[in-house]
C-alpha cells in the first residue's frame, strides 16, 4: 500500500528531524502535502491535518460532503467535520501547546494559525515535506507508470476526438468519460487552438476546430494520487512545412533535455539542453519568460511540483524524482506548440514511462 | 483544475449587472468605513471574485481589490501570457501578473487606513504577509458578514446563469439509467454529457448501494452498483453551481417509492419558495409532510447550501442544526434531502429560489 509506505517514511523523517507534529493544509488545487500526510485528496472546500509522531491523523474538513467521502475513502485515520474549520484546528493546536510543530505548505497555511507561530512553536516544514515529495518511493513510482499508460489511451481518446467542427472542450469531455470509466478520479488538462495568434495553452474557450489548426494540449491523469504528463500536438488535416519545421526543433530540444537527465545533474542542466537547440536555431528569445512558462517539472502529488526545470534553477536531480521534460513554447511562425513525456529518473540516466510516438499527429478533415 | 468551457459572454453576463454589484458592494464598503475590500480567489474558493466580475482561476490564487470607488484591480499568480485569457472571461479592466500578488496589492493599499477582507482568517499566509511587509500600518477587518449580506440577492443574471447549470445537471441525470452495472462508466457518462452540454465543471458522486451505505462518494473505474443507488450531479456553468441528486432503483419496490419521491420534490420545492422565507427551516420538513402521510415515508435528514463567501457552495442550514430564522427572501439555495419512504431510501437534490 502506497499510503502505508508514505507514512512510515513520514514518520521516520519526522522523529530524524525532531518534529512532534505536522499541520498540514490541502484543497483541490495544492492537495499534495495533504495528501502525502493522509491519503485524502480533496475537492471542495478545505482541509487541515494534524499527523502526529505516534501515526494518529486528524482530518478536519469543512464539507460535510468530503466528510462522507473521507470516511470512505481513508478508514484508518480520524476524521471530523469541522464547518468552522480554521476556529476548530486554531482550538485543537491549543492541546499540543509544549510539541515542536511544523506545518506545510507554508504559505497556503491560513492566516489565523500561522499568525500563532512563535505561541505555538509552529514552524514552517514546507521543505521537509517538499523533500519527500519529490523523492518517490517504489509504490510511488509504480502508480505514477501507470498514471502514464493512461496518459498514453488518454492521448489516444484526444486524437479519435478531434475532427473538424467539434469544440475544444467537447474533446476534453471525451477524455473525462474515458477517464472515470479507467479509474482516473482527476485530469489536469489545458488546450490551445488555432494558428499563430494561439500563445499559450488555457481551459477550453468554445472554439472549433479548422482545417490547418494546431491543437495542443497537456494532459494529466491522476491514479492513486500520482499525476503523469503527456504534452502532444496534433494539426487538422496535413500539417504544413513550417509546422513540420518546428516540431522536429521541438523533439530535438525535448531529446536534448532528457538525454541528460540523470542522478546527480541540476534542474539547469535539462532546461540548458533543451533551450541550448533553440539558440543554436536562432529561437533563443522563445525560451523566455515572455513566451513559456517552464521547461518541465516535477510530477508526483501535484501536477506541477518541484523541481521547475529553468535554467536559474540549481535543484539536484536525484535518481527516483519524477519528472515532465516538456519545451513548450510560442514559434513566431506556426504559434504555440507542445511536445513532452514523463520520465523516472534513474542512476545512469533515466525511463521514460509515456509511450505515445514523439509525432506531430495528423487528423483527417 | 477547471477545463471545461470558461468565457465570458457579454449577453448571458452583461456588465450593466457587474457594474450594478460593484455599485451595491461599494456603498456597502462606504457605510462600514472601508478604504477597500480584499477579495480572495482560488480554484475551490472562486465565488466572490467571480460574482463580481466573471473570472475564475483555472489554476493557481489571485486576489481583487476593490476600491471605494473606481474599478477593481486583480492581482494574480498567473503568468503575463495568461492575461488575454483571463480578459475573455471577466471584466477586469486592470490586471497584474505578479509571482507575488500580496506584493502588488499591498503596493497598491497604500494610502488606505481600513481595508475589509473577505474571510480574514482563512487568508492564505503567504499572501497576507506579502501584504503586511509593504502596507504594514493597515487596519484590517473581517467583511464576510457584510459581503455576505449584499451577495445575497440573487439577480436577473445570476438566476439565468443558475437555471442553465441546473438545465445541464437535470440532462446530465437523464442520462442514468436504473439498469446501470457500473459506476466508473455510469460517472463518466453523467460527467460527459454535462461537459458536451457547455459545464465549466462537474463534479459526479454516487452512492453505489443505498441500503447500505447512503454517503455519496466520486467513483472511477469498474465499480459495481446495488441495485438502488444514487447521482449527485454538481455542476458548474460560467461560475453559477447546483447540485442535483436522483436516486435510481432497478427493483419495483424501491422504482416506485423513488418514482413518487421524485415527482413530489418539485412541489415541495415550489412550496419552500414561500415558506422558507417567511416560516424558517422547520417547513422543510412540514413541505415532505404531505409526501409522508401518502407513502409512510421518514425524513431523515436536509442540508441547505447557499453562495454566500467565497464557496460557491456552502451548508447554511441542516437537520438538525438550524436556527429559527429562514434564509432571506431573494436567496438561492440547493436544498439536498434524504428519506426513508416505505423502508426504500431516497436521496434528492434540487435548487429552489426564494421570491423576494
Amino acid at each position: 500500500m502506497i499510503d502505508d509506505d508514505r507514512k512510515q517514511r513520514l514518520l521516520a523523517a519526522m522523529a530524524e528531524a525532531g518534529i512532534d507534529m505536522l499541520l498540514v493544509y490541502g484543497n483541490a488545487w495544492q492537495g499534495d502535502y495533504l495528501r502525502y500526510a493522509t491519503d485524502f485528496s480533496a475537492l471542495e472546500g478545505q482541509a487541515l491535518a494534524l499527523v502526529r509522531g505516534d501515526g494518529h491523523v486528524t482530518l478536519y474538513l469543512d464539507s460535510p460532503l468530503e466528510v462522507d467521502r473521507a470516511e470512505i475513502d481513508c478508514p484508518d485515520i480520524e476524521v471530523l467535520h469541522a464547518p468552522n474549520l480554521i476556529a476548530e484546528v486554531d482550538g485543537a493546536l491549543d492541546r499540543f501547546r509544549n510539541q515542536r510543530i511544523g506545518s506545510a505548505p507554508g504559505r497556503l497555511i491560513p492566516r489565523r494559525l500561522a499568525a500563532r507561530a512563535k505561541d505555538l512553536n509552529l514552524s514552517d516544514q514546507t521543505a521537509f515535506l517538499d523533500r519527500l515529495l519529490m523523492h518517490k518511493l517504489d509504490s510511488e513510482i509504480a502508480a505514477m507508470r501507470c498514471a502514464a499508460k493512461l496518459a498514453d489511451d488518454g492521448y489516444a481518446v484526444f486524437r479519435q476526438a478531434a475532427r473538424v467542427g467539434r469544440a475544444d472542450y467537447e474533446l476534453i469531455a471525451e477524455i473525462e468519460a474515458f477517464f472515470r470509466a479507467h479509474g482516473v478520479d482527476h485530469n489536469f488538462q489545458i488546450i490551445g487552438v488555432g494558428g499563430p495568434e494561439v500563445r499559450g495553452m488555457a481551459p477550453p474557450s468554445g472554439k472549433r476546430l479548422k482545417r490547418g489548426d494546431m491543437v495542443t494540449t497537456e494532459l494529466t491523469p491522476r491514479v492513486d494520487g500520482y499525476y503523469a504528463q503527456i504534452c502532444r500536438t496534433l494539426v487538422v488535416g496535413e500539417p504544413n512545412g513550417e509546422q513540420r519545421k518546428a516540431h522536429a526543433l521541438w523533439l530535438e530540444s525535448m531529446e536534448a533535455g532528457i538525454a541528460v537527465v540523470r542522478d546527480g545533474v541540476t534542474a539547469a542542466d535539462i532546461a540548458r539542453a533543451e533551450n541550448d537547440v533553440f539558440r543554436a536555431h536562432g529561437l533563443g528569445e522563445y525560451t523566455t519568460s515572455e513566451y513559456t512558462r517552464v521547461r518541465g517539472h516535477g510530477l508526483g502529488l501535484f501536477v506541477d511540483t518541484k523541481p521547475h526545470i529553468l535554467e536559474d534553477v540549481n535543484t539536484r536531480i536525484d535518481a527516483g524524482m519524477t519528472l515532465i521534460v516538456h519545451p513548450n513554447t510560442y514559434h513566431p511562425v506556426v504559434g504555440y506548440m507542445v511536445l513532452g513525456d514523463s520520465l523516472v529518473v534513474m542512476r545512469d540516466g533515466c525511463e521514460v514511462v509515456t509511450a505515445t510516438p514523439r509525432e506531430l499527429f495528423s487528423v483527417p478533415v | 483544475m477547471r477545463r471545461g468551457l470558461m468565457g465570458w459572454d457579454e449577453a448571458e453576463l452583461p456588465r450593466s449587472a457587474l457594474s450594478a454589484r460593484l455599485e451595491r458592494l461599494q456603498a456597502a464598503m462606504a457605510r462600514e468605513g472601508f478604504d477597500a475590500l480584499l477579495l480572495y480567489t482560488n480554484l475551490v474558493r472562486p465565488a466572490a471574485v467571480c460574482w463580481l466580475t466573471g473570472f475564475t482561476p483555472y489554476w493557481i490564487e489571485s486576489l481583487l481589490l476593490v476600491p471605494a470607488s473606481g474599478a477593481p484591480m486583480l492581482a494574480t499568480a498567473l503568468s503575463k501570457r495568461v492575461a488575454d485569457w483571463i480578459r475573455t472571461t471577466a471584466w477586469l479592466d486592470e490586471i497584474v501578473n505578479t509571482p507575488k500578488p500580496g506584493t502588488a496589492i499591498g503596493q497598491r493599499l497604500a494610502g488606505c487606513k481600513r481595508v475589509g477582507v473577505l474571510e480574514l482568517d482563512a487568508l492564505p499566509a503567504g499572501l497576507y504577509d506579502d501584504m503586511v511587509a509593504v502596507a504594514p500600518k493597515i487596519e484590517l477587518a473581517d467583511a464576510s458578514a457584510m459581503f455576505a449580506a449584499v451577495r445575497s440577492h440573487v439577480d436577473d443574471a445570476e438566476l439565468k446563469l443558475i437555471e442553465k447549470a441546473d438545465a445541464l445537471a437535470v440532462a446530465a441525470l437523464a442520462q442514468v439509467d436504473a439498469s446501470a452495472t457500473d459506476a466508473g462508466s455510469l460517472a463518466g457518462l453523467v460527467e460527459k454529457h454535462a461537459r458536451l452540454a457547455g459545464a465549466e465543471e462537474a463534479y459526479i458522486a454516487i452512492a453505489l448501494d443505498l441500503d447500505l451505505d447512503r454517503r455519496l462518494i466520486q467513483v472511477s473505474g469498474p465499480v459495481p452498483l446495488a441495485r438502488r443507488f444514487a447521482v449527485r450531479a454538481s455542476i458548474a456553468y460560467k461560475g453559477a453551481w447546483v447540485r442535483r441528486t436522483r436516486s435510481f432503483a432497478r427493483d419495483p419496490q424501491g422504482a416506485r417509492a423513488m418514482a413518487s419521491a421524485e415527482a413530489w420534490l418539485p412541489q415541495a420545492m415550489h412550496a419552500l419558495r414561500e415558506l422558507l422565507p417567511s416560516r424558517g427551516y422547520s417547513t422543510v420538513a412540514a413541505s415532505f409532510a404531505l409526501l409522508r402521510a401518502e407513502l409512510h415515508s421518514q425524513m431523515r435528514g436536509w442540508m441547505a447550501e447557499s453562495c454566500v463567501g467565497s464557496y460557491p457552495l456552502e451548508v447554511i442550514a441542516s437537520l438538525p442544526m438550524h436556527g429559527k430564522e429562514g434564509p432571506a427572501p431573494g436567496t438561492f439555495l440547493v436544498l439536498s434531502v434524504e428519506l426513508a419512504i416505505d423502508d426504500v431510501p431516497w436521496l434528492g437534490a434540487a435548487p429552489v429560489f426564494l421570491r423576494g
